[in-house]
């Protein structure tokens, strides 16, 4: 068996016995597909997304754990970090900074984690970097809070 | 008298071994050393060796840590002192490690973390951190096809660790041997590509050779292959061009752009025939051979009717001054060129030419000297030689250095015209006196030939009607100091009194050498046996 849909296999009983663990992220693997994979993760607490659900999307390389997956966000969200209409995710560990040892659950992890400490400096979304670099903060957070109430919250009847 | 005087001279200068080519090849220790395949890894573990004598430590991490300084034991030293051992290592990622050995991990079972599997066989690098032997070759051959072999680093997440080559070459080669002699000869290269001091030789065919030098970089030096260039910018060895210079002189040789621009300034090309017309007087109608008349001013085909007066109120008209001027400036710009390169073109013609009458005179002295002759020692006559050919490549990359030095392209700024002119009559007095006993030099060599052509007709030098050879000789030898003499003064000149007055940009050239482009020699093996070639 390819090594990658080995690791991958391992992946989904991993994640299968951790679900009650972490009840943040919910990793599923596409029916069809080992290399398809979409997570359901929350927005961290105090921050703007906080109560919104947020849906990731991951391409998994042939090459996998030699070469990272490919995440972006299918929900609308506004973070510097990410890019307004594509989804894209700027961090590190996707990029340069990859190491096989990470796994699906891990960047999932790392992503929560950004959301909740945005890097101003290297922003996809200039509007909300902007909006941090100038210490704009109410208005960063207002931004965001609004997209995450119009986009990943469920609506009210 | 006279004889033993200027006898002298030249032995000084020669030196008094009895080797005809003795000029020509280096006696001093040479400061470029020539690295072959065979002399690369030999090349390489020298300052390997230097730096694992210094610093105790394996010959991969000396090589890691050269690598990440580009082959500069100085700088490897330099940091060493300065910041310390710990500081040396981290930057370049490598992590001692102090009790554990290597290699093989422990026996208990682990799961490797990147395929999540049970390891059979695991691997512990140095920084500490295990996985699986399968997952570790899969990164090496990842990380080698992606081309970095000379720094592949540990799997596990920010750890900056190079990983020990001895296990990738094992892992590696187990899977795949031909990627493995691939990442073997991207080690080797290292030394080459990442070096500031070695150079490839830049041949056509590649002989596969490498030059280093020891330690001045700005200089020419000849590969064992015959290839001579200049270590700066590994073209044609063009002192006293600098690099910059000569750059632009090929570039200005090779395209007609100059003979492209003076036609479109000067010429006007009929609308019907499409040939290039020149006006040298006349009014503006203008009628071609092909008997189609135009407007000079706007290049507009006009009737045959047309007149001088009808074209008189012509729009076109009213800007005729400025085309005027700039035509003028590029046809002063064109006649310059032209100037420095025929003088150019002329010295490299009459090397080529010299070059083709010392195979001949080379091939004469050796006949004369299996003879029985009165004269045995032509040291005279081959050192004689090279200087013709080297002071000639002088003359020739002179006119194009004077091009550049006096011209306005390079240098607008750094001269009034007053000083540009003093400047230039100091170095064309130096390049006057160069060239006239160039040629005088060539002269008495071209009938050197001939009398060495008649001593092998008729086996008897002292013809009553010919040329006396002792007293050519007797001038060759004085001709080839002075030449020498002469051609060092002009370097002093240009990198003294020009190069070196220069205030705004840096022009930086090989300094001269009276025997020539310097041969690199061969690397030794460490026995002291040289490498075969």
């Amino acid at each position: 068996m390819q090594a990658s849909r080995a690791r991958l296999f391992k992946e989904y009983k991993e994640v299968q016995r951790e679900k009650v663990a972490d009840p943040d992220i919910q990793l599923v693997c596409d029916d069809t597909n080992i290399f398809k994979w979409t997570a359901l993760v929350k927005g961290p607490s105090e921050t703007p997304y906080e109560g919104g659900v947020f849906q990731l999307a991951f391409a998994v390389p042939e090459q996998y754990p030699l070469q990272p997956p490919q995440v972006r966000f299918l929900t609308k969200i506004f973070h510097p970090n990410v890019h307004f209409k594509t989804g894209e995710i700027c961090l590190d560990i996707l990029k340069t900074a990859w190491s096989p040892a990470w796994t699906l659950q891990s960047v999932c992890r790392a992503i929560i984690a950004l959301m909740a400490h945005p890097e101003a400096d290297s922003p996809l979304n200039c509007d909300s970097g902007n909006l941090l670099r100038s210490g704009d903060l109410r208005g960063y957070q207002s931004m965001a809070r609004m997209y995450t109430k119009l986009a990943a919250m469920p609506k009210k009847g | 008298m006279e004889e033993d005087s200027v006898d002298n001279e030249e032995d000084d200068h020669v030196g008094d071994d009895d080797d005809n080519d003795v000029q020509w090849t280096s006696t001093a220790a040479p400061s470029t050393r020539v690295i072959t395949r065979e002399s690369l890894l030999v090349a390489q573990r020298e300052d390997l060796r230097r730096v694992m004598e210094l610093i105790d430590l394996t010959e991969q991490h000396a090589r890691t840590l050269l690598i990440y300084h580009r082959w500069d034991v100085e700088k490897v030293f330099a940091v060493f002192v300065d910041r310390g051992k710990d500081k040396l290592f981290e930057e370049a990622g490598i992590t001692v490690k102090i009790n554990q050995a290597p290699g093989t991990a422990p026996a208990a079972a682990m799961t490797c973390e990147v395929c999540m599997e049970e390891a059979q066989k695991a691997t512990t690098m140095d920084c500490g951190h295990n996985f699986c032997d399968d997952c570790w070759t899969e990164h090496f051959i990842v990380k080698i096809n992606e081309g970095q072999s000379r720094r592949i680093t540990c799997m596990a997440y920010k750890c900056t660790a190079i990983c020990d080559e001895a296990i990738v070459r094992n892992l590696v080669s187990e899977r795949d041997a031909n990627l493995a002699e691939h990442f073997e000869r991207f080690l080797l290269e290292s030394y080459i590509e990442d070096n500031g001091r070695v150079k490839w030789c830049p041949s056509v065919p590649h002989c596969g050779n490498a030059i280093r030098v020891e330690d001045e970089k700005f200089c020419e030096v000849e590969c064992i292959c015959g290839e001579q260039f200049c270590f700066g910018c590994s073209s044609e060895a063009h002192s006293p061009c600098s690099c910059l210079m000569w750059e632009l002189w090929v570039k200005k040789c090779r395209d007609e752009s100059e003979n492209v621009s003076w036609i479109t300034k000067n010429t006007v090309s009929c609308p019907k025939c499409h040939k290039n017309i020149q006006k040298n007087e006349g009014c503006n109608l203008v009628v071609c051979k092909c008997g189609q008349p135009f407007c000079w001013l706007c290049g507009g085909a006009t009737g045959t009717n047309h007149t001088w007066k009808s074209i008189e109120g012509h729009s076109c008209g009213r800007f005729k001054e400025d085309p005027k001027v700039q035509a003028e400036r590029a046809k002063r710009d064109m006649y310059r060129f032209v100037h420095y390169h025929n003088r150019y073109k002329a010295h490299t013609a009459s090397f080529e030419l010299e070059s083709k009458l010392k195979v001949t005179i080379q091939s004469q002295i050796s006949t004369l000297e299996n003879r029985e002759s009165d004269i045995k020692d032509f040291s005279w006559l081959t050192s004689g030689l090279g200087r013709l050919l080297r002071s000639r490549q002088v003359l020739s990359y002179s006119y194009a250095f004077a091009f550049y030095m006096f011209g306005e392209d390079l240098f607008g700024d750094e001269m009034t015209p007053a000083e540009r002119e003093i400047k230039k009559n100091l170095f064309e007095d130096q390049q006057q006196q160069l060239e006239i006993n160039v040629e005088r030099l060539s002269k008495v060599i071209e009938r050197l030939s001939k009398v060495l052509e008649r001593l092998l007709l008729e086996e008897r030098y002292d013809e009553p009607d010919g040329d006396d050879p002792q007293q050519l000789r007797m001038q060759l030898i004085t001709l080839t100091v002075t030449t020498d003499t002469l051609s060092k003064s002009m370097y002093e000149v240009i990198e003294n009194d020009l190069l070196g007055k220069l205030q705004f940009s840096t022009h930086r050239i090989a300094a001269y050498k009276s025997k020539g482009v310097e041969k690199a020699s061969q690397l030794l093996l460490l026995m002291g046996r040289p490498i075969p070639a």
